[in-house]
């Protein structure tokens, strides 16, 4: 079943000899699976996308796509995979229904293949009704389930979908999830998914890597992630930023780690539900109590966090679990 | 929702054929045209300004016309072969814009990660651009005719004026699709049509080859846009020339070699993988 993997064995891709922008990059996707690779703007998302898409070389380090070269046997990896890239547009003055014919033929398939095969696309992707307006009309969301049917119509083995749902309303967001689920599970193709989102790794990828500054900094289920690298966190608001300093200093040999930020305290620590007896009892001693306690288990986004050293800008959608300024916190 | 993706039909696409290049290029001049003929705000104006030259040229100066010799005809056979040139250049930067906005919107990679002959990525819109000169050259000289054209050489004559037009034409366009795939901009693109909107001048444009002298003389001999005026008028005005004839399409096949060459290249690099 290799000829559904994507392997990737130390890649480097060094830009006019001075910015490296991948510094030796190695993982492996394994048939059937869905890869989130996740990273802050810059990190080398998309110049490892560009790469893996024959859209760009890699200046050393090797790759094979369904079983291909990527350097080597480019055309090969065109046929097995399919992309639909965050920068790569489609022609607003065409009509759906035009573009995926166009896309068929130039993929080998006659007239009438090519028809049967973009209505069924078309249907798949909901945009039938829509099929004779010109794409310029189309709503973000459209465009979006459009371009993941392009990527399709060759019935490609491996999928790579770059940021596929930013900028989308959470309703057409949930619309192309359950695509892409469905995609893998009933079409058993693998797909490489970067994202913004972490909810979206979170809901959607079997493996997450996160890519910091040209390297893979961790790798793994995001469950495993979570539970090696979060931690929960006992969560209290105090009435101001002098009672929560005076709540921090009682609560310092309590946790792993302490946090303040102006009026809340964030206490990590295993087993946080069990130990909030003890700290309440704590702050009771030094005489003050917060308006407001919370447990919070540990999210993807707290891996990001602590992996990256900072937040993702974007994810403007993803459940405000965690408390949103951590600038001035200490990572690790 | 409920459709069976896994009973999607179509098997495993075939491997590219050598046919595909003629196939490749015909899908891509259709759909060329048709983003083509919905952006009509892109088309009529420089058959509009075509039209409207040969109409002033023809109402201003069709009659003092007898004051310059060897015009050899009517005014009119004399300058309508400059509103058919002028045709050709601005179809050949429609044509361009075509491209860029292509590489711009990123629809160009997009066909770059089919098996698209990378061939028919350059020629679809040149082609594209010929079909449409061919009717506007066909618009304009039908306008000459009601103005009272009577060409010498008759009906096939006009053909052929249409013809080396778009000739002409297309070696116009190797050079602004080069623009095009060079700079990926629509600016410089349009920069680069302007580049040939001199040439036209350079040329026995409004008085007939012996008239000019020195510089602008040497220029215009050197200048295709020459022999293909030439040509034009001589089947307009005077009678089948075949050494007119012979050399204007001898010139536009040069400057078309020369272009192609340069939009290859153009081509090479723009795709290339870096």
């Amino acid at each position: 079943m290799n000829d559904r993997e994507i392997v990737v064995e130390d890649l480097v891709k060094t830009y006019s000899g001075k910015v490296t922008a991948v510094k030796g990059v190695s993982f492996k996707v394994d048939a059937g699976k869905i890869f989130g690779f996740l990273g802050p703007n810059g990190a080398g998302k998309s110049t490892t996308i560009k790469i893996l898409t024959t859209l760009a070389l890699p200046t050393s380090g090797w790759g094979r796509v369904g079983g291909f070269d990527i350097v080597s046997q480019a055309t090969d990896v065109r046929r097995v995979a399919g992309v639909a890239l965050q920068d790569i547009g489609i022609d607003p003055l065409m009509k759906s229904m035009e573009l995926l014919v166009l896309q068929g033929r130039l993929f080998g398939a006659n007239k009438s293949e090519a028809t049967t095969r973009a209505s069924e696309l078309l249907e798949l992707v909901q945009l039938s009704d829509a099929a004779d307006r010109r794409v310029g009309t189309y709503s973000g969301g459209m465009r979006r389930r459009l371009d993941l049917a392009l990527a399709l119509v060759h019935q490609p083995k491996v999928l790579f979908l770059d940021e596929p749902t930013t900028g989308l309303d959470p309703v057409s967001r949930r619309d192309v999830w359950r695509e892409v689920r469905r995609l893998n599970r009933e079409m058993g193709i693998t797909i490489f998914l970067t994202t913004q989102y972490l909810e979206e790794a979170d809901e959607l990828a079997d493996t997450v890597a996160i890519i910091v500054d040209g390297k893979i900094a961790t790798e793994g289920t995001p469950a495993n992630l979570k539970s090696a690298l979060g931690e929960e966190s006992i969560n209290l608001v105090f009435e101001t930023p002098e009672i929560a300093e005076k709540g921090r200093l009682s609560l310092e040999q309590v946790g792993d780690r302490i946090q303040l930020d102006r009026d809340t305290v964030r206490l990590y620590l295993s087993k946080a539900a069990g130990s909030i007896p003890m700290v309440i009892n704590q702050l009771q001693q030094v005489g003050v109590s917060p308006i407001s306690l919370t447990l919070t288990q540990p999210t993807l986004d707290d891996v990001f966090l602590q992996v990256t050293g900072q937040r993702l800008v974007a994810s403007e959608t993803a459940k405000p679990k965690s408390p949103r300024s951590n600038r001035r916190a200490e990572v690790n | 929702m409920d459709t069976q993706i896994n009973t999607l039909s179509v098997e495993q696409p075939r491997k590219t054929s050598t046919l595909s290049l003629p196939v490749h290029i015909y899908l891509l001049v259709v759909r060329s045209l048709t983003t083509l003929l919905r952006t009509p705000e892109a088309l009529l104006p420089p058959l509009a300004i075509s039209i409207f030259f040969l109409v002033i040229y023809q109402s201003t100066l069709g009659k003092a016309s007898s004051f310059i010799p060897g015009i050899g005809g009517s005014y009119l056979g004399f300058i309508l072969p400059l509103s058919i040139v002028s045709g050709s250049l601005s179809v050949s930067g429609i044509a361009a814009q075509n491209l860029v906005r292509d590489i711009e919107r990123g629809y160009f990679d997009k066909l770059l990660l089919t098996p698209v002959r990378r061939a028919a990525l350059l020629l679809a819109p040149i082609l594209a651009g010929a079909v449409i000169l061919g009717i506007q050259s066909t618009i304009v000289v039908s306008v000459g005719l009601l103005l009272g054209l009577k060409p010498t050489t008759g009906f096939l004559g006009l053909l052929v004026v249409i013809g080396l037009g778009v000739l002409l034409g297309l070696g116009f366009a190797g050079f602004t699709v080069s623009a095009a795939l060079g700079s990926g901009s629509a600016a410089a693109t349009q920069g680069a049509s302007f580049l040939f909107f001199p040439l036209t001048f350079l040329a026995p444009t409004f008085v007939p080859l012996a008239l000019l002298s020195g510089w602008l003389a040497v220029a215009a001999k050197l200048n295709p846009i020459t022999y293909v005026l030439e040509a034009m008028r001589s089947l307009l005005n005077t009678g089948w020339d075949a050494q007119a004839i012979g050399t204007s399409i001898l010139a536009c096949l040069l400057l078309a070699v020369a272009m192609y060459a340069l939009a290859a290249f153009a081509l090479s690099v723009r795709t290339r993988r870096s």
